[in-house]
């Protein structure tokens, strides 16, 4: 009986659980399809562009800033202990353009866009607004969440470059105008060691992936949420913890298939 | 009898619990309809079913002759063109103004000239009495307001057919009056099918030439206003006089009284 009882649970927890990767991957096949390219589908997507890329900037400069001087102080803690303290260019523009940049981008795209959308989403849901959509005939999945979704594909891998750029600038703030390294060594060993191809495209692709599962993520959750104050409540902690644990293993994954061989 | 949609042995479960357990019913063209019930009876989902929002899990719905149920997705979205459904929270979309509210559907299904959007959505909004109110947002309206805004844009495209999901639900009295009158004038105008959902029954008897009423998944009467009211059913008089005990118990299903206090 007990047997009976666990299988029985287990298998609607599978299928509830494949019937979900199911509903999300035809939600987003429609959406990724249904952007309309005309001047109103534009302007729809440049204001979701505005939306959850322009209004991120603050927190991604900011933080990038502060990350870039955090590495830069540590580093040079660490290589002076071997006379190395020229190397800080390249120390922190490496670990900024192939992981930190597009992780911590990630996981505050997640927090700060992602969030935002699941709400818009779920209240849209809770309000009837989407069901009215649809029935004046016009597809809530082209309309709402088609240029949300390619925003956050569009804006992602800028955000990272913005925030890679900006902590390499932190780093050299504090490396070279605080610790005195010599500025020429910062840069000249940053450029010979940072490789366009094998750093920063992958870092961009890095952005890339994550810039569409976080966004995938978010319009899901909020377009699947229940339509209530709770259900809202609950998409939203969703996106921001699947998000970020999504960013975390895809970084572990991609990072062993690119940089394995270096 | 012409009508306008027609039923067939309708059938809908929603997770364990049967809504329907074929329903038949036809809704005339050109007329008022109201569809009453008790609440939990399933009237919205069946608003939603004729709206294809919700797929039946077997049976006929024909409007207009062509099944709604079996209809892909776009020619779905082309079959809704044709209808418009006002909810019961009225659902506007709250960041845009009421001017850009009625010009929603316009501005999606058709390349008018913005004079000629204007103008008709200027219309739309005298029609409900509220052109006065086409810069305000959606958050400064009242109910009874926003309901009208939504009617307003319920009807901006000239549908056939009108779907009202309680339009009198938390109205204040004269809001409510405003409606009734304006479902039955705009019906009449604009020679539409209007279908309501309500269990107000004073108000929807007053305006509606058809009334059905589901009960317990299936329809158990329908007919004009005065033949209904003249059935000796127990349970259509207990649903149309509001007696509190009947067919319709007073109480939710539960073991005897004493056992349960005594043990």
């Amino acid at each position: 009986m007990f047997l009976v009882e666990f299988l029985i649970k287990n298998g609607r927890a599978g299928i509830d659980f494949s019937s979900t990767i199911g509903r999300s991957g035809i939600f987003l096949c429609r959406s990724i399809l249904g952007l309309s390219l005309g001047p109103k589908g534009l302007k729809l997507l440049a204001k979701q562009i505005y939306m959850v890329g322009v209004l991120s900037l603050v927190i991604i400069v900011v933080s990038g800033l502060f990350i870039g001087m955090v590495l830069a102080l540590q580093g040079y803690n660490i290589l002076i202990d071997y006379g190395s303290e020229q190397a800080i260019g390249q120390m922190v523009a490496l670990t900024l353009v192939r992981e930190l940049g597009p992780v911590v981008t990630g996981l505050l795209f997640a927090g700060r866009a992602g969030s935002a959308l699941t709400a818009e989403i779920g209240l849209m849901k809770a309000t009837e607004q989407l069901s009215s959509m649809e029935m004046m005939g016009v597809d809530p999945l082209k309309r709402i969440i088609a240029p949300r979704l390619w925003a956050g594909f569009i804006s992602m891998p800028i955000l990272a470059v913005i925030f890679s750029t900006v902590g390499i600038f932190g780093g050299l703030l504090v490396g070279v105008d605080w610790l005195g390294v010599y500025e020429g060594a910062f840069w000249a060993n940053m450029q010979s060691s940072v490789n366009f191809q094998e750093d920063v495209l992958n870092g961009l692709i890095k952005s890339l992936v994550f810039g569409l599962v976080c966004t995938w993520i978010a319009v899901f959750q909020g377009y699947d949420s229940v339509p209530t104050s709770e259900g809202i409540s609950i998409a939203t902690t969703k996106t921001v913890v699947y998000s970020s644990l999504a960013v975390l293993g895809l970084d572990f994954l991609l990072t062993a298939v690119m940089f394995s061989s270096i | 009898m012409d009508s306008y949609i027609t039923i067939n042995d309708l059938h809908f479960t929603r997770g364990h619990r049967s809504i329907f357990n074929g329903v038949t019913l036809h809704i005339p063209r050109g007329k008022v309809t109201a569809i009453m019930g008790p609440s939990g009876t399933g009237k919205t989902t069946l608003l939603r079913l004729i709206g294809g929002q919700l797929r039946a899990d077997s049976g006929q719905i024909l409007l207009d002759g062509q099944d709604i149920s079996q209809l892909g997705r776009k020619a779905l979205f082309d079959a809704r063109k044709k209808m418009g459904m006002l909810f019961q929270s009225g659902a506007l979309f709250s960041d845009i103004s009421v001017f850009e509210n009625v010009a929603f559907p316009l501005r999606a299904h058709t390349k008018l000239a913005e004079d000629v959007i204007r103008d008709i959505v200027l219309m739309k909004l005298q029609a409900v009495g509220l052109r006065g109110a086409r810069d305000l947002m959606p958050s400064e309206l009242s109910g009874g307001m926003t309901r009208r805004v939504a009617l307003a844009r319920t009807i901006a495209l000239d549908p056939e057919l009108l779907l009202y999901d309680e339009p009198f639900a938390g109205q204040d009295p004269i809001a409510m009056g405003v409606l009734v009158q304006l479902i039955r004038l705009l019906n009449d105008a604009l020679g539409l099918t209007s279908v309501l959902v309500s269990h107000d029954i004073t108000e929807s008897l007053s305006i509606c030439d058809h009334v059905v009423i589901l009960a317990d998944g299936v329809v158990i009467g329908e007919g004009s206003p005065t033949e209904l009211k003249k059935s000796d059913s127990p349970l259509l008089k207990q649903f149309l006089n509001g007696l509190p005990d009947g067919p319709v118990p007073f109480h939710y299903p539960a073991n005897d009284y004493k056992t349960d206090l005594i043990g």
